[in-house]
């Protein structure tokens, strides 16, 4: 399937890893990304907090854009940022709510790109297309390398898990456990723990950098308690605060963490046989050792080393 | 010892606004409950307040249609003073900020609601009770240094010293279990209801008649108890309230064959009738055969007529409501409601200032009976009574208290109560369960006391109400402890509750004639000429009650026949 | 009729032992809502058990706590609804959090809760002159502070509030809606001071993680972080407060960024966030954040190159947005509470039929 690919800020940012690893797992999957380069940032919920209009006026743009690659035959929208969700999910809600609001904004577009939204763009997190449009057996039959043993924590990231009505989560679409079914899909372990659907911090760490990094530490310690070998997260801001900021992290609790973070897309690149330098895992901040060994095989349980 | 001038027993928007009216006029104020204030029954009033602020319209308009609402058993003095008084009391709720919806002006707007002549019901969507129960208690933070609140102390009795006046209350704090009694020059009972005699009710858990049945212990009479409210909308199985102020909005009400039967009843107001006829005429379609449900014992209210984006504005609590407690959209389908029992109108007699015969008692509210509300309350008329008899109770025990010494209320009670509830966590587990008694309590006080009485039933109620009354004196409870002993309060409860049952009922029996809430199918006429009086119960120590009659203060409107 | 089997979360402090889980077996119809079936359990086998409760419609606020972990009124909860989130079947009942535990379900919401709701002075301190009538004000800011006025005060969204998690101080989702309620009414002479004084505490409005959470407790509506975020909002741009959290400057810094690259430049964002890459208050960051840095450098996760240069910048598209809706002299704020969805505005549908009869004979 062909998707119009927004692929955020901080993929091309901070967390070059993701960017790459999604683009090295795509085709396995046999998803075309056809990448909205001119697309801006969707404001993260800041620039909303600053102007609605603003936030709702940019991510009109992107929906415009990525609808004119749907008219060109891309089944949906695709991101791959829990924020970009939550941020893109809020503005959308308020452009498909209300017509003259629509056209208002449309206003905007018109003069400022020629361009128009249409009410009802489908804009999906790499994490719904992975269980509702690949779905879970065609992504179990692609599995190469089950990720035996290997104890993962889900991190959701509280922009795609709140408000669940917002969001789409119901009985048909459990997606605040798509993460669980994933991991299980691959051959893994769910590892259940308290902040799985919790915040990483990432919003406050410049206001408030202690609350901050104290959210982020509790929950690697939790998860490191729970005996989780690492997490994966479907957000990069979420990765940024959990695993660039891990030693901070660490420092704010008081314990010593070594929890290496992956990122959705290299989780499942993994399972689907790639190389570990391939997805990009030897630029995180904390090193994956218990999750792979350098000798490219994924091994669980590996004793961890400080980072 | 806490002593203070004013002692409030009930933080609901009566004992609220007493609280702050006291507290103006330089009184120190102690105000005690036993929820937190915000939990209080009030919070549920939903439709709205009646004033006649609009300058077209007139005060007497409003008075003349509380008196027709109320049978003619409202006292007309009380009346006039509520209605002329009602526009400054809604201004000044405005000014503390009550966020009152506004009309295309910016003016507060007026809904249409039962019984009234004109528009005259202000409101805040459907939860004005809510709006102006936390605006008051915003107040009492604000003045929290001039008012002491005691929250979640429960009051056990009044203190009356040896000349008969109150002299204070006996309360517990329900965090801990202590004891203390508490001295006052003034006691204003503001403790709402007693809904929890009934089943099902739209009443809270908490309605369980305390301030009646210890006013009534202490000797004050209590009024026209047999006026039992029993509201047209609620819903079939909690008994839940849907608001009046669906009706007012354009609602309509349909039997099983689609019809708007209002027509035969009450031909001009139609569903905007006084509660007591709109629940009669659905009774009567009930028992008529032209129910709908499975048991053909409900009746349809269509709210579909009404415009969605009107109902998603002014009626967004019913909507959840709907949704939440009933499975329904009610912008998309009919509701099925039925008659529930929802006020009582009768209560704690008082003068227009809300004092007792018994110096230094006072009550307001819900709790008191001035009259105002005679043998039917229009809806939105509740909220104004609470608010105008609560400042002016308030007033006048603040007055009262400036020339008289502090006295000092006995241990003499305290002892008794504490000596109660040490009896009362010693029971065997012989006895009945509390929450058994109150079961039987209330399903048989609906069945027989409810919106079409007789004889034989009241009777049956009678003997049944006078069994529990022994019952309860032998029924257990599993919680020793004390802290926050919810079981025991439970025991002391249900003997309120018995107590003011048992009034009622008398009251029904005594009362020979169709009056307001109370049809007698023995007696199915209303009787001027013999009973345009009120029925005052009181007890005389002895513990049964002794009926005897006041009469009817008469200004401006002689009784008529009484046509919606 | 069906069975459930709630696992309530009891602690009695008298007997000096710790809390401990117990089961009780009721029956109810599954529609009926998890406080019935408290209530069951207490009439039919244990008076003890505690919990507050009232209205039993969601009105009064009492009943808070936490069904399967998760916060919300418990007469408010249906049983079948909570039995499908339930793990092995038993449906899980506990005290709210945040909060100290006074006896099993019932917690000291004055210690916390109430204490915060009084932080914010909670009152309509008036504009003058106090009109003799009603003020008049337009009916959207009635309906927009509505939404703050209808909460009931339960508790929910503090119970669950992550960054009161980490921050007891933190002022709280309840207590900073509650402040909104005033600083959007008309009436109220204080909006600057309130705003002020809220962005200044460092446990006030720029404390909020943003995490949703209070959005989903609340059962009435109210949307605290809306809230939250909406005062913000006029404090950053209708009175320029300056915050010492770095608030505001953060706001600015993220909108400027994506202004002049069109992408969030990250590099830029944290020392913008305190006032630029050498102003006095970013260079500790900046030493601070040096391992970390280094670090990214290390493992090739950032190059130098793209920190410190500007490889993307903003369409011409993206900047001509900004002047438009920057350059409004008035903000415009679509605010669904008060307007509806087109759906809630369509034409009413024609009247149903009731079931098994005629068409209505209306009069």
């Amino acid at each position: 399937m062909k998707v119009a690919y927004w692929p955020g800020c901080v993929s091309r940012g901070f967390t070059p890893e993701l960017h790459g690893s999604m683009a090295k797992v795509a085709p396995l999957l046999d998803i075309e990304l056809v990448e909205l380069d001119r697309a801006n940032c969707c404001g993260a919920g800041v620039i909303a907090e600053h102007s609605q209009e603003l936030a709702d006026t940019l991510n009109a743009r992107t929906f415009a854009l990525a609808q004119q690659e749907i008219d060109k035959g891309a089944s949906l929208m695709m991101n791959i940022c829990s924020t970009c969700q939550g941020a893109q999910s809020e503005c959308q809600e308020r452009l498909d709510a209300n017509a003259e609001y629509r056209a208002h904004v449309n206003e905007t577009l018109q003069a400022s790109d020629g361009l128009e939204y249409e009410q009802g763009i489908i804009n999906k997190n790499f994490l719904w297309v992975l269980v509702e449009e690949i779905g879970l057996e065609q992504l179990r039959s692609l599995v190469k390398r089950p990720l035996t043993d290997l104890r993962v924590g889900p991190f959701y990231g509280c922009y795609i898990v709140r408000p669940s009505a917002r969001l789409g989560i119901d009985a048909e679409h459990p997606r605040d456990a798509y993460l669980g079914q994933v991991i299980e899909a691959l051959g893994g372990t769910v590892i259940d723990y308290a902040g799985s659907h919790k915040c990483c911090g990432f919003p406050i760490i410049t206001m408030s950098k202690d609350a901050s990094l104290r959210q982020a530490g509790t929950h690697l310690a939790d998860a490191t308690d729970a005996e989780a070998d690492c997490l994966v997260t479907p957000c990069p801001l979420c990765h940024l605060n959990l695993d660039l900021q891990q030693p901070l992290a660490a420092r704010a609790v008081g314990r010593q963490l070594a929890m290496p973070i992956l990122h959705l897309p290299q989780l499942v690149g993994l399972a689907l046989g790639l190389e570990p330098k391939e997805l990009g895992l030897q630029h995180h901040v904390v090193k994956p050792t218990s999750v792979i060994d350098w000798t490219q095989s994924v091994v669980a349980g590996v004793g961890a080393q400080a980072a | 010892m806490p002593a203070h001038d004013v002692l409030i027993i009930g933080a609901g928007l009566a004992g609220q606004r007493a609280a702050l009216a006291a507290a103006q006029k330089n009184a120190t104020v102690a105000i005690l409950s036993k929820v937190h204030p915000v939990r209080s029954h009030s919070v549920a009033a939903a439709g709205g307040i009646n004033a006649a602020v609009n300058p077209a319209d007139d005060w007497r308009s409003h008075a003349y249609d509380t008196v027709k609402g109320s049978d003619f058993l409202g006292d007309q003095d009380a009346i006039e003073i509520m209605c002329r008084e009602a526009p400054g009391e809604v201004m000044h709720l405005e000014h503390i900020g009550v966020t009152f919806h506004r009309n295309e002006k910016g003016e507060i707007d007026l809904r249409a609601f039962g019984g009234a002549s004109m528009k005259r019901t202000a409101y805040v969507a459907d939860i004005t009770g809510q709006a102006l129960l936390h605006v008051l208690y915003e107040q009492l933070m604000k003045h929290h240094e001039v008012i002491d609140r005691f929250e979640e102390w429960f009051v056990t009795s009044l203190v009356i010293d040896e000349q008969g006046a109150c002299v204070g209350a006996v309360a517990r704090e329900i965090r801990s279990g202590r004891m203390e009694v508490f001295s006052a020059k003034n006691v204003i009972l503001a403790s709402g209801g007693a809904g929890q005699c009934f089943k099902p009710t739209t009443n809270a858990l908490i309605c369980t008649g305390d301030g009646i049945a210890q006013a009534y212990r202490a000797g004050a009479p209590l009024m026209d108890m047999e006026m039992i409210q029993y509201h047209p909308t609620t819903l079939a199985e909690n008994g839940f309230l849907i608001t009046e102020g669906a009706r007012g909005e354009g609602a309509h009400l349909l039997n099983s064959n689609g019809e708007r039967f209002m027509e035969k009843y009450a031909p001009n107001k139609m569903e905007l009738a006084s509660r007591d006829v709109v629940s009669r005429a659905e009774q009567t379609e009930i028992l008529e055969g032209r129910g709908v449900g499975p048991d053909g014992t409900g009746i349809y209210l269509d709210i579909t007529v009404v415009p969605k984006k009107r109902t998603l504005e002014a009626l967004r609590e019913i909507v959840n409501i709907g949704k939440d407690f009933a499975g329904v959209d009610i912008t998309a389908e009919p509701i099925m409601i039925q008659p529930g029992m929802h006020y009582i109108m009768g209560g704690v007699k008082t003068d227009v200032d809300g004092a007792t015969p018994i110096p230094g008692l006072y009550a307001a509210g819900e709790v008191a009976c001035v009259s105002v509300h005679g043998g039917n309350r229009l809806g939105a008329n509740s909220l104004l009574d609470t608010l105008i008899f609560g400042r002016r109770a308030g007033e006048h025990a603040a007055e009262r208290s400036y020339h008289m010494p502090m006295p000092e209320a006995g241990r003499e009670r305290l002892a008794a109560d504490q000596e109660l509830v040490a009896e009362i966590l010693a029971r065997p587990k012989s006895g009945r369960r509390v929450s058994e008694i109150k079961e039987e309590l209330g399903t048989t006080m609906n069945r027989y006391v409810a919106v079409f009485r007789e004889e034989s039933g009241l009777q049956s109620a009678h003997e049944v109400v006078r069994r529990l009354k022994e019952e309860a004196k032998t029924a257990y409870v599993d919680d020793k402890g004390t802290v926050f002993n919810q079981d025991v309060l439970g025991a002391i409860e249900l003997g309120y509750m018995l107590d003011v049952a048992e009034a009622i009922v008398v009251a029904a029996l005594e009362r020979k004639e169709s009056r307001g809430a109370q049809f007698r199918t023995d007696f199915p006429e209303r009787n001027d000429a013999e009973w345009l009086k009120h029925i005052d119960i009181s007890r005389d120590g002895d513990e049964t009650p002794h009926v005897s009659y006041s009469p009817v203060t008469i200004t401006q409107w002689q009784p008529e026949e009484r046509k919606y | 009729m069906a069975e459930f089997t709630l696992r309530i979360r009891r602690y009695d402090p008298s007997s000096g032992e710790a809390p401990y889980w117990e089961e009780h077996t009721i029956e109810l119809e599954p529609h009926r809502s998890v406080l019935e079936g408290i209530l069951q359990a207490k009439a039919k086998s244990d008076g003890s058990i505690g919990i507050r409760c009232s209205c039993r419609a969601a009105i009064c606020g009492s009943c808070g706590v936490r069904i399967n972990g998760q916060p919300g009124l418990a007469c408010h909860t249906h049983l079948d609804a909570a039995l499908a989130k339930a793990k092995g079947g038993v449906i899980e009942v506990e005290p709210m959090g945040n909060m100290p535990v006074i006896k099993d379900l019932i917690v000291d919401m004055d210690a916390v809760h109430w204490k915060k709701i009084q932080r914010v002075s909670p009152w309509l301190i008036n504009k003058q002159p106090i009109p003799e009538r009603e003020y008049i004000v337009s009916r959207e800011s009635m309906i927009d502070v509505t939404q703050t006025a209808a909460c009931i005060q339960c508790g929910a969204c503090v119970s669950d509030c992550l960054s009161m998690e980490v921050d007891p101080l933190f002022v709280g989702p309840a207590a900073l809606a509650k402040s909104y309620r005033f600083v959007g009414d008309p009436r109220d002479a204080k909006h600057e001071q309130r705003l002020r004084d809220l962005a200044e505490d460092p446990h006030g409005i720029y404390a909020c993680t943003h995490c949703f959470k209070c959005i989903e407790a609340c059962p009435k509506g109210v949307a605290p972080m809306s809230q939250i975020m909406r005062l913000r909002r006029i404090a950053g741009n209708d009175f320029h407060i300056e915050d010492r959290n770095n608030g505001e400057r953060h706001e600015m810094a993220f909108v400027k960024n994506v202004h002049k690259n069109g992408l969030l430049h990250e590099a830029d964002l944290l020392p913008d966030s305190y006032g630029g890459k050498f102003h006095p208050r970013a260079v500790p960051e900046l030493v601070g954040s040096l391992p970390v840095i280094t670090t990214a450098l290390l493992r090739r996760k950032v190059t130098i190159g793209k920190a410190l240069g500007h490889p993307h910048k903003a369409p011409a598209g993206v900047k001509r947005i900004y002047d438009i809706v920057e350059g409004r002299d008035q903000r415009v704020e679509l605010n669904l509470y008060i307007t509806g969805t087109d759906e809630d505005s369509a034409p009413a549908q024609p009247e149903p039929a009731a079931a098994g009869a005629e068409e209505a004979t209306t009069s």
